[in-house]
């Protein structure tokens, strides 16, 4: 069987073509000439200084943690050379932050856009982005229209309205109109969500950050969000641009999210990187689990809320969502 | 394209807006109001604590659990701290005078003008809502202004109209605001009308019945399949609330916007038809209106002329006593014709009357009671039938 046939087979079994040009390389481009199943590498960063430590004194430690897990995922020599493999100086770069509840520390935000600009990405071509300014605020960022540095604005940052496109754009079942930044504004994104419970997904992580992207997301909560955050995560405004997750595992949360719950907080001390946001996603909901197990309380399943998504973007070709199937790397 | 029907220095920032009235300029400009940053909290009516932290709304039949720092299904109601808010109280992102004619209520004042208001927010979707740039967003995503409810009653007595409208978005997300809007109103001779597509609880529902004077339901279809998978709503509950209405005496007319292939069967007429007159009686008006291509509905045509004709002769030989056809100019189905001899009653061109004969509410050909609101202060003497159950508190 050729190599050629062998990919269609694979595309064929994965579905949505599209979809699958949005793949970590290393699904793609299994060893050997029988068709494989895709396969994920999912970097989890921890360290004990980082547990319940003030964050700005350990700068430096967040951001070698950081260089470390995307080395390691990306298989390089160096971290720099992981940076440049994963974007380009022309690339423009959209981290979506999540700043609604429990929310991305700035220090984390930080230390990608030093990644980036280890990878020669410009600063002015580096947007930090979520829905609103004023959500952007509250969760510490500095705001940052100028073309100096790296900009960070919401979507509805100029004039109320503004910010989305005009048009429906149809995905699966949904239809929304999508932030501009998104659609127009970057060619490559980042997801930096935070390790937490959802009351209705399960969980809050890097797909479900998405929900950020799009005008209407309160109509898609019902039926645990599924299949919903798996039509947001295929269109091609997220898709074909979504590069790397690093999702804040600094200070997690495992119950009563996505708003703020010191009863339920979990001071994980981590990173969990990938390529791959489903792997991610996966490995962060199975983490939120056995946490929740370790505290006597239910499974997101017995409560009736099962963050079925990431299966369905699995079978989707977004990604690997079969935790067998997934390589966690300890940094 | 504004929303408004006067320059209040408020403009549709999705871009084309829904203004019901295009460019008319009639009189909402003494509602100029200062623009709204952000939303409009207040407290909300019709919800219960879940635990510590979550809530239930129960104003609405999708009776959403809402986490803290979330919102319902309508975008429009979040749980801040374990309280459930309102984001537009007093929110106005739309605002016109419009003919009652345009609700469309044809049994309610004909003639009149209704100061017509609304807020971003919906309880469902529609796939073909005419109106999705307001009704389908959240409030941050839509310019507004803040409007009290003493401001809207004011500039609706200052401007001469008889009667509010809540409508073009749901008013049922806006519940607070009309509600408290509709009791200051008839205090001022004032009626106020809920143009609605009934997706709201019975007992918010009563309660509101005691402030207003009128309803215009959209009924979307008579199938389950059609509400899921065009409204991503249920039919059960719209069918309850027409037998609320209905027990609570309040006059209602009912819209049904005729979609090719969608709900134009005429077995699904015919059904509706005889539900309708078998439940809330040969009276209530029926306007079969028409579609037009729009939001996600982009690949069906107008709806056929001989279609809502159909429509309409379908629903008048189930019983249906006043069966129109709508959206549909000069067409002789938008007259008003007396179901005792035929005589033709109110004859309509647009939106406006070119005549109406109807004396004291009767026929002057063969005097038979005509169904409908004839005057102000019929309008205004409505007080419901029934009365609910408790008094509700607001919130908990």
């Amino acid at each position: 069987m050729s190599e050629v046939s062998t990919r269609r087979q694979f595309l064929s079994r994965v579905g949505a073509a599209a979809a699958v040009a949005s793949l970590p390389m290393e699904c793609l481009l299994a060893a050997g000439d029988e068709p494989k199943q895709p396969r994920a590498r999912v970097a989890i960063g921890r360290d004990e200084k980082l547990v319940g430590g003030k964050l700005d004194e350990h700068r430096e430690l967040l951001g070698k943690l950081l260089d470390a897990a995307v080395q390691k995922i990306m298989r390089a020599s160096d971290a720099e050379l992981a940076w440049r493999q994963l974007f380009k100086p022309r690339d423009r770069v959209g981290i979506k932050v999540n700043a609604l509840g429990l929310s991305t520390q700035p220090a984390i935000v930080d230390a990608i856009v030093a990644g980036l600009r280890r990878a020669r990405v410009p600063a002015n071509r580096i947007i930090i982005w979520d829905r609103f300014d004023v959500e952007l605020v509250q969760a510490g960022f500095k705001l940052n229209r100028s073309s100096r540095g790296a900009r960070c604005y919401g979507t509805d940052a100029d004039r109320i309205g503004s910010g989305y496109q005009r048009e429906i754009e149809v995905s699966g079942r949904i239809g929304s109109c999508f932030s501009r930044i998104v659609a127009e504004q970057v060619d490559a994104l980042i997801s930096v969500p935070v390790l937490k419970d959802h009351n209705l997904a399960g969980v809050s992580l890097g797909m479900k950050n998405f929900y950020g992207a799009i005008h209407n997301p309160n109509k898609y909560h019902e039926d645990n969000c599924d299949p919903f955050i798996a039509d947001v995560v295929s269109h091609r405004h997220i898709a074909r641009k979504l590069r790397l997750t690093v999702c804040d595992g600094l200070r997690a949360q495992y119950h009563a999210g996505p708003g703020v719950h010191p009863g339920f907080a979990w001071p994980l001390g981590g990173l969990i990187v990938s390529t791959d946001v489903v792997a991610a996603d996966a490995v962060g909901a199975d983490l939120l689990e056995k946490q929740r197990r370790e505290k006597g309380l239910n499974s997101f399943a017995e409560e009736k809320r099962p963050a079925r998504h990431i299966a369905t973007a699995g079978a989707r070709g977004l990604g690997v969502a079969d935790l067998d199937r997934i390589q966690r790397i300890e940094v | 394209m504004m929303q408004w029907g006067l320059a209040c220095g408020v403009g549709c920032a999705m871009g084309r807006g829904v203004c019901a009235l295009g460019q008319d300029t009639a009189g909402t400009g003494a509602l100029v109001g200062p623009r709204l940053e952000g939303v409009a909290r207040h407290r909300a009516m019709f919800w219960e604590k879940v635990d510590e932290k979550n809530v239930k709304c129960t104003l609405c039949p999708r009776e959403c659990e809402v986490a803290d720092v979330e919102r319902g299904y309508c975008g429009v109601r979040e749980n801040q701290g374990g309280e459930y808010q309102t984001l537009v109280y007093g929110a106005l992102c739309s605002a016109n005078v419009d003919p009652i004619e345009k609700k469309p209520l044809f049994h309610y004042l004909p003639g009149t003008s209704a100061f017509s208001i609304a807020t971003a927010g919906c309880n469902i979707e529609c796939k073909f809502c005419q109106n999705w740039r307001i009704s389908q967003f959240r409030p941050e995503q839509v310019e507004s202004v803040l409007v009290t409810p003493q401001r809207l009653v004011d500039a609706c007595r200052s401007n001469g109209s008889r009667t509010i409208a809540y409508t073009y978005s749901e008013p049922v997300v806006f519940y607070e605001y009309m509600h408290d809007a509709a009791a200051l109103a008839r205090k001022a001779g004032i009626g106020s009308v809920m143009i609605s597509n009934g997706y709201i609880q019975e007992k918010p529902l009563r309660q509101l019945c005691q402030h207003i004077t009128g309803v215009k339901i959209d009924f979307k279809a008579f199938t389950e399949k059609f509400y899921d998978e065009w409204c991503s709503g249920h039919l059960q509950p719209v069918l309850a609330t027409l037998e609320t209405l209905k027990d609570i005496g309040i006059w209602f007319e009912l819209v049904v916007l005729i979609i090719p292939t969608l709900n134009d069967s005429p077995d699904e007429i015919k059904k509706m038809s005889g539900w309708i007159v078998d439940h809330l009686g040969p009276d209530v008006p029926m306007h079969f209106t028409r579609f037009h291509p729009t939001y996600r509905v982009t690949n069906l045509p107008r709806t056929p002329i001989k279609t809502l004709e159909r429509c309409r002769k379908i629903a008048m030989d189930a019983g249906v006593r006043y069966a129109y056809a709508g959206n549909v100019a000069m067409h002789p189905g938008e007259n008003t014709y007396c179901h005792g001899c035929g005589k033709e009653l109110i004859k309509r061109v647009g939106f406006r009357i070119s005549s109406n004969v109807i004396k004291d509410g009767c026929c002057p050909k063969c005097g038979a009671r005509i169904p409908g609101v004839w005057s102000q202060q019929e309008a205004l003497a409505f007080r419901p039938t029934t009365q609910p159950a408790s008094q509700p508190a607001r919130g908990r």
